[in-house]
């Protein structure tokens, strides 16, 4: 089987090849072997020439997770058409990351934003949150209003592309 | 001692109260809001009564509903645990006036502590040190003159103030006039008072608190301090005892002067009494907690003494059996919060299902936690998973010990600070207890990973899509049967010996 994974901000071409609980994989190209063992539905032991490695894996649809040392990292597996679309047209817009409540909206509609700029203030388990462009644009639309809780995921605000 | 105990909190916390309580003999009641009817501290209480909806100002927070369910379930007395009503002089006195018993201090110590100007107040004439600074609010030319008396730098506080509003920190006499007026101004904005006060800033301070316990009989001890020094948000997320930092002679000193304080309020129950200290070893009195401590374990842990049921026992009328003398500590403690938060996105609370967790073991490790595979970490309440605490010889073997329990954690389904923690463990100034409170500003490199293995995330990745012969069934969370495992190791390698 081909996968391209997304992680992080880079995509890998990845060929797993599978026969007896070794595990094949071609990444970008190169090869390297691996044995695995799926000790129940979250764990996988990996050998890699010997050196022994547990990781917690969970999978959604496209969506997985790996936990490895501590962290999570997220991986999006993307078909071939998706992959290419997904070039330098990813969302702008600045969503929940948790059911929240918006306590102040920072910038107006028509505003210019900078990666990194405060755009949006939430709060959630007691705490406020600042939300930050994570590119440069202009505010095309605010969703959210003060005051008003929000779902995960949903976009509170739109931002268009800077020429 | 009591028959049955109400726990007034949920979390890890009323896991562990309930246990003290079992091992005691004493049936344990718990309450939950509609959030937590899967919590586990329901499903350990012998009873449990539910207090409302989810949000905790009504349900956890209201005083009268927890007095019912306790009157209800015929509960002697109410152990409320940390934050909640812990500290709530009302509540402590309607538990006092229902005949319902409150596991904690009299109301009255809980009132004269909780209010920062009276403990203030109280410490002072103790004789405790504290921060050197003005005497409440002062004018513009009474801040001047303190400012050169205590020396710089200082700090100027919006006497109204909190979440660093109306602050200012003052290097120099020349930077002062044009401070204030800014200090002033922000503070008018801010909370429609312009009143500000003059602190010294102890650069790069030391959080160091004492444990004490007295009984109901005036016997009042120490259990030693706590150094709880590394901080995000103004909150402790590693915390050790004993301090990897004070001398022998500076503990001595601090936990008599805690004991006077504890003391100056007739103090029973178990309480912390905190203090910022500066490089020096100098420290000055913060507040006093009256209640038990998130902590509480690493203390546990170098005593052998268990706070919990000590509050319990103290609670029912039981005299301390021992004296000062033969509270002794041996080796090192530390304990880590493990939160379901993002280090990389400012430790943002990162709720959602807890898809898998699997806690570390071993010899002098100890996971005080409230969740399991398939639970909910809700935005209702404190986004705390687990206190990870280990025991060693030597802060050297319990930093190490640490290091390996966190390495073992696997948790999926939230963000969670693990990886953080475990590269804490590792950084040479925190292993050396060069630590202090702007300690994880400054290491901004500690909170995202660092270069990892593309190959195994990747490998494990196309495993998780693949799942290989073994493929198990997606989408479902039921936990399956042993039976079934071993079947399919046999059928991942045809070798069920490998």
């Amino acid at each position: 089987m081909t996968y391209t994974f997304k992680l992080g901000n880079r995509t890998y071409k990845v060929d797993f090849e599978e026969k007896e609980g070794l595990g094949l994989i071609g990444i970008d190209g190169e090869q390297k072997e691996m044995e695995f063992l799926r000790i129940d539905e979250n764990t996988c032991s990996i050998l890699v020439d010997n050196r022994s490695v547990t990781v917690g894996i969970f999978r959604e649809a496209k969506k997985i997770q790996v936990f490895y040392e501590g962290d999570l990292y997220e991986i999006e597996a993307v078909s071939g058409r998706d992959a290419s679309q997904s070039e330098g047209t990813g969302s702008l817009d600045i969503t929940a990351p948790m059911h929240s409540r918006v306590v102040k909206i920072l910038k107006k509609v028509g505003d210019n934003v900078e990666v990194g700029d405060s755009v949006i203030v939430v709060e959630a388990m007691k705490m406020e949150s600042e939300l930050k462009a994570s590119a440069s644009g202009t505010i095309k639309e605010i969703r959210a209003k003060e005051g008003e809780t929000v779902e995960k995921d949903s976009v509170l605000v739109a931002l268009s592309d800077s020429e | 001692m009591f028959k049955k105990i109400l726990i007034a909190n949920r979390g890890e916390i009323a896991v562990r109260i309930i246990r003290a309580c079992r091992e005691l003999g004493i049936a344990t009641v718990a309450v939950y809001s509609d959030a937590d009817r899967d919590a586990l501290h329901v499903m350990l209480a012998d009873e449990a009564y539910h207090i409302g909806p989810s949000k905790p100002s009504e349900s956890y927070l209201v005083g009268e509903k927890v007095v019912a369910a306790a009157k209800e379930s015929g509960a002697e007395a109410i152990h409320p645990g940390f934050g909640f009503l812990s500290e709530n002089d009302s509540f402590a006195e309607l538990c006092e006036k229902e005949g319902v018993v409150f596991i904690g201090p009299s109301a009255e110590a809980i009132r004269l502590m909780g209010d920062k100007v009276t403990a203030r107040k109280i410490a002072r004439e103790a004789n405790l040190p504290l921060v050197p600074g003005s005497e409440g609010a002062v004018s513009d030319v009474e801040a001047s003159r303190v400012a050169k008396k205590i020396g710089y730098p200082v700090m100027i506080k919006a006497s109204a103030g909190g979440g660093g509003k109306g602050m200012r920190l003052v290097n120099s006499k020349e930077e002062f006039e044009s401070s204030l007026r800014m200090a002033r101004s922000e503070a008018f904005s801010s909370f429609g008072d312009d009143s500000v006060f003059i602190e010294k800033f102890i650069q790069q301070p030391r959080h160091v608190e004492v444990q004490v316990l007295g009984d109901r009989h005036g016997n009042l001890l120490h259990l030693f301090e706590r150094e709880c020094s590394i901080q995000r948000r103004h909150q402790k997320v590693i915390e050790e005892a004993p301090s990897g930092f004070i001398s022998q002679k500076t503990r001595k000193n601090m936990c008599e002067v805690a004991l006077r304080i504890a003391k100056a309020v007739d103090y029973f129950g178990a309480g912390t009494v905190e203090f910022i200290m500066d490089q020096e070893e100098n420290f000055y009195f913060l507040e006093m907690n009256t209640r038990v401590q998130v902590e509480h374990p690493v203390t546990e842990m170098i005593t052998g003494l268990d706070i919990v049921k000590w509050m319990i026992r103290i609670a029912s009328g039981e005299k301390l059996p021992f004296k000062q003398s033969a509270v002794k500590m041996q080796g090192h403690a530390l304990e880590c919060r493990v939160y379901a938060e993002d280090p990389a996105t400012n430790f943002l609370p990162s709720p959602g299902p807890l898809h898998y967790v699997r806690a570390p073991s071993g010899p002098g490790v100890r996971d005080d936690s409230s969740v399991y595979s398939g639970c909910e970490i809700t935005s209702f309440y404190d986004p705390m998973l687990s206190k990870l605490v280990v025991w060693g010889n030597s802060r050297e073997d319990a930093v190490n010990r640490m290091l390996s329990a966190l390495r073992e954690y696997v948790v999926l389904g939230v963000r969670t600070n693990l990886g953080f923690l475990i590269r804490m463990m590792r950084d040479p100034e925190f292993r050396k207890a060069q630590i202090d409170t702007g300690f994880i500003e400054r290491h901004p490199e500690l909170l995202v990973p660092g270069e990892s293995d593309p190959e195994v995330i990747l490998m494990a990745a196309a495993v998780a899509m693949n799942g290989g012969s073994n493929q198990i069934a997606q989408g479902t969370k039921a936990v399956s049967s042993g039976w079934k495992h071993f079947a399919r190791r046999m059928g991942v390698s045809g070798n069920p010996l490998l």
